[in-house]
């Protein structure tokens, strides 16, 4: 369903995500992992058309997405982090454009709008302008507006940051649902809890290299320690600093 | 020091006062590194290029300033005029003082309301009244400069001819002073108006400030000013014939007669004044800043501590209506872009303002000298160079119409431009969409003042179809002309719509516009000449330009798209 090769994208001299080769295959909720600034969102960026690579290539659902945007895109869910929406559009009708983007027959379209408004529950708030929604609120109307054309691959850039508990589990209820139906669901996220319940799979990444990738088990047998929680194997892969910290935690202190 | 300490020292008053400074010359350091970070030191060649030519063009300026400055010492030293300095220097510090409120208030809502660095400096172990006291002081600052970068090059010219080199130093103290009292009023007022105004409103609070105030200064201009004294609107006779003196401006109580005093006297060289009149100026902006600053921390948590929230917002029962069903020729893509862009643009009301402004300035334009013009257009008869002339308001509505929303067109999806970059479309379907956005609106509303107009002149039925037609081709090639400028010039990055519009694009924009509608008229008086020397049909002659001049605008205006669809693909857009 989603695969690279050699992935690589250069700004100048900083190499941001170098020789990266991935298989996601149908059906599977990827967790994709890494330190702030190892190039994950650079990477979905890449996935989903917005950023071109340097080098290497990337297939979503088997379309090339260099070579044939639209109709991979017309494939291909995303939500961004932090998703800035028209400010002056009522949720509702935002979900109207993005339906009309996505070439979604008009009675479909409105159908699914209604029915996704009352899934994230923001039926009652549907016709209030985006400028009054909290961060989270904005969170689900970007979900809904991804699975408003029924994608194949759901890319989500930390998708659960300004959700909460509630939301975020039905989130994640949402998101195997559809991970049953044979889609596939790459996100990123920097809540190793939730990457450990959810995944089937996961990639760490780390400066921009791919560090690890397969399923928790075998990330545990890679580190050679089994019963590992994902965080312990997290910071092994991609270099714990907590004898750094303390240092200058008491430098403070003096 | 740690940072507990740093605050228990600063209780008293003054202590408040002296930190207030620290901050603002903490925030005018922020500010200076940030401009020198996006211009000089961006290591883009473009920014830097920009910033070297606008350098040079406040040179020119000065030059010419400078130049100006010296003829006029030069003229009167050689023949003496009897004027009043006091009176006259006071008059223009009074008439400053509009501007210092204008300026302030927008300051002041900006700073207050809008800038998003207001929470890191509460949130700071810093005192309420120095937070303030800091944003007074960059505001007086920037006043500062911006009166030396005005004034300079004539207060250095009158120092070298007056041998005097002391003439810019008191003028840059006046500047520094003189707006002190006007900016703490002002950010007390907007401390507490507050209270009333939802932060997420203050840019439009601030956009109907700008329009007020323009439209003021249009309606006084028209009726104080002694070139619109020959016809037109019927003004009451009371009205004096020439522009209004202030006799208090020089008032020894007013802040407005010490500055126009002290800056007369160091034009005489008669320093006792000057440093009397100074002193004044300082002792009272003093005791206003101070008084300021305790006062500010009082209001604070009277007013904008208490800053109301915006109400919950929906749009109203006829915007809610399905517009897209009045777009049936369109695809739903284009016409959900159309639709989209015609919601952001009448519901963000300093949207609304960039849209509706110019309709709003052909009225005052035209409007209000409607009976004198009436007479002269109708003077002309019948006949195509009357309908003509009846295509230059729609010309000057155009110019603004395709700059507002033409220019504007793609940069109008700001950081939201990812929702349409991971779409399944191209970036040729999205520029035509904002095409028919920015060209349906202009397109009716310039023919509805071709129409307007041509109902008043006159000129014959067939001619003022024809204008009509030639307006609206107009309208449509040129707004879409500008969304392809626009394009290649887009920038998704603002924060604040008024940098939506790109300085080099709007003047490349008015280039073409110029070249187009020149073009047009030149085109159209050629038709009348050589029907009158060949004798040809005045009417074939006449639609043959027509033809040529939108048959060439067309062709301009599909380069300028392919142009900015080029860009457009090149560019990452997330």
């Amino acid at each position: 369903m989603l695969s690279t090769r050699l992935l690589t994208k250069r700004y100048g001299s900083l190499t941001a995500v170098e020789d990266l080769d991935l298989e996601v295959g149908p059906g599977e909720l990827f967790g994709f992992l890494g330190p702030n600034g190892a190039g994950k969102t650079t990477t979905i960026k890449m996935l989903v058309g917005l950023l071109r690579p340097t080098s290497g290539t990337a297939r979503v659902a088997g379309i090339d997405i260099m070579a044939e945007p639209e109709r991979a895109k017309a494939r291909i869910g995303y939500v961004p982090d932090a998703a800035t929406l028209y400010d002056k559009l009522s949720a509702r009708e935002f979900l109207e454009f993005s339906g009309d983007l996505y070439h979604v027959e008009r009675r479909l379209r409105d159908r699914r709008i209604e029915a996704l408004l009352k899934l994230f529950d923001l039926h009652e708030r549907g016709n209030d302008f985006l400028s009054g929604y909290s961060r989270g609120m904005r969170q689900k109307v970007s979900l809904a507006a991804a699975l408003l054309h029924d994608p194949q691959v759901l890319f989500l850039d930390e998708p659960t940051v300004g959700l909460d508990p509630q939301s975020a589990r039905q989130m994640k209820d949402i998101l195997q649902d559809f991970c049953k139906e044979g889609k596939t669901v790459f996100f990123s996220t920097h809540i190793l809890e939730i990457a450990e319940r959810m995944c089937t799979r996961l990639a760490i990444i780390n400066r921009g290299r791919l560090v690890a990738m397969g399923s928790l088990q075998e990330l545990r047998h890679m580190v050679g320690q089994d019963g590992q929680s994902l965080e312990q194997i997290f910071l092994e892969l991609t270099g714990s600093r907590e004898e750094d910290v303390s240092a200058v935690l008491r430098g403070l202190e003096e | 020091m740690s940072a507990p300490s740093c605050v228990a020292s600063r209780n008293n008053p003054i202590d408040r006062v002296i930190a207030g400074l620290e901050v603002g010359l903490l925030l005018w350091r922020a500010q200076l590194q940030m401009f020198l970070n996006q211009t000089l030191r961006s290591r883009k060649a473009g920014r830097i290029v920009g910033t070297i030519v606008s350098a040079a063009i406040i040179v020119v300026a000065w030059s010419w300033e400078a130049i100006i400055t010296w003829i006029g010492v030069q003229a009167s030293q050689r023949a003496p005029v009897q004027i009043d300095t006091v009176h006259l220097l006071s008059l223009a510090f009074l008439a400053w003082t509009g501007v210092l409120v204008f300026s302030s208030l927008v300051f002041s809502l900006n700073a207050l309301l809008l800038n998003p660095d207001l929470d890191l400096l509460l949130a700071a172990p810093l005192p309420v009244e120095s937070v303030v006291a800091g944003r007074m002081v960059v505001q007086v600052l920037r006043l500062m400069l911006l009166g030396l970068v005005f004034t300079l090059p004539a207060l250095l010219v009158l120092a070298i001819a007056n041998h005097n080199p002391l003439i810019p130093i008191v003028f840059a103290a006046l500047y520094l002073l003189y707006p002190i009292p006007v900016v703490v009023i002002v950010s007390l007022l907007t401390l507490l108006l507050v209270r009333f105004i939802p932060v997420g409103r203050g840019r439009e609070v601030v956009t109907v400030f700008g329009v007020i105030l323009a439209l003021a200064i249009n309606l006084l201009n028209f009726l104080f000013n002694p070139a619109f004294r020959d016809s037109g609107f019927a003004r009451r006779p009371r009205v004096p014939p020439t522009l209004p003196d202030v006799p208090a401006a020089s008032a020894s109580w007013l802040p407005s007669g010490w500055a126009g005093r002290s800056a007369s006297a160091v034009l005489r060289g008669d320093w006792l004044a000057m440093a009397e009149w100074t002193l004044v100026l300082l002792a009272v902006s003093t005791a206003v800043f101070v008084a300021g600053t305790i006062l500010s921390g009082r209001l604070y948590f009277a007013g904008w501590i208490q800053a109301v929230l915006p109400r919950r917002r929906q749009p109203s029962a006829v915007r809610t209506r399905r517009l897209s069903g009045a777009l049936p020729l369109l695809s739903p893509v284009l016409a959900s872009i159309v639709v989209k862009d015609w919601r952001m643009r009448t519901r963000d009301l300093a949207q609304l303002v960039r849209f509706v402004m110019p309709v709003v300035f052909i009225f005052v334009i035209f409007g209000l000298r409607f009976g004198g013009l009436r007479s002269a257009v109708q003077s002309l008869g019948e006949g195509p160079a009357a309908a003509m002339v009846g295509l230059v308001p729609a010309w000057i509505l155009l110019f603004s119409l395709s700059i507002s929303l033409g220019l504007t067109a793609v940069s109008l999806e700001g950081k939201s431009i990812w929702v349409y970059a991971v779409s399944p479309n191209t970036t040729l379907r999205f520029l035509q969409g904002k095409c028919w956005s920015a060209a349906l609106p202009a397109a009716f509303l310039v023919a509805l003042v071709a129409l307007a107009a041509e109902i008043l002149i006159r000129p014959g039925w067939l001619w003022a179809a024809t204008a009509i037609l030639l307006a609206v081709a107009q309208a449509v090639t040129v707004t879409t002309l500008m969304v392809g400028i626009g394009a290649v010039f887009a920038r998704f990055d603002w924060t604040d719509a008024r940098r939506m519009l790109n300085p080099v694009g709007a003047f490349i924009g008015m280039g073409f516009f110029a070249l187009i509608t020149g073009g047009s008229a030149l085109l159209l008086a050629i038709s009348l000449a050589l029907a009158g020397a060949t004798g040809y049909p005045v009417l074939g002659t006449w639609l043959a330009a027509m033809t040529v001049s939108i048959g060439g605008a067309v062709a301009v205006a599909v380069l300028g798209v392919l142009i900015g669809n080029e860009r457009l693909r090149g560019l990452e857009l997330g």
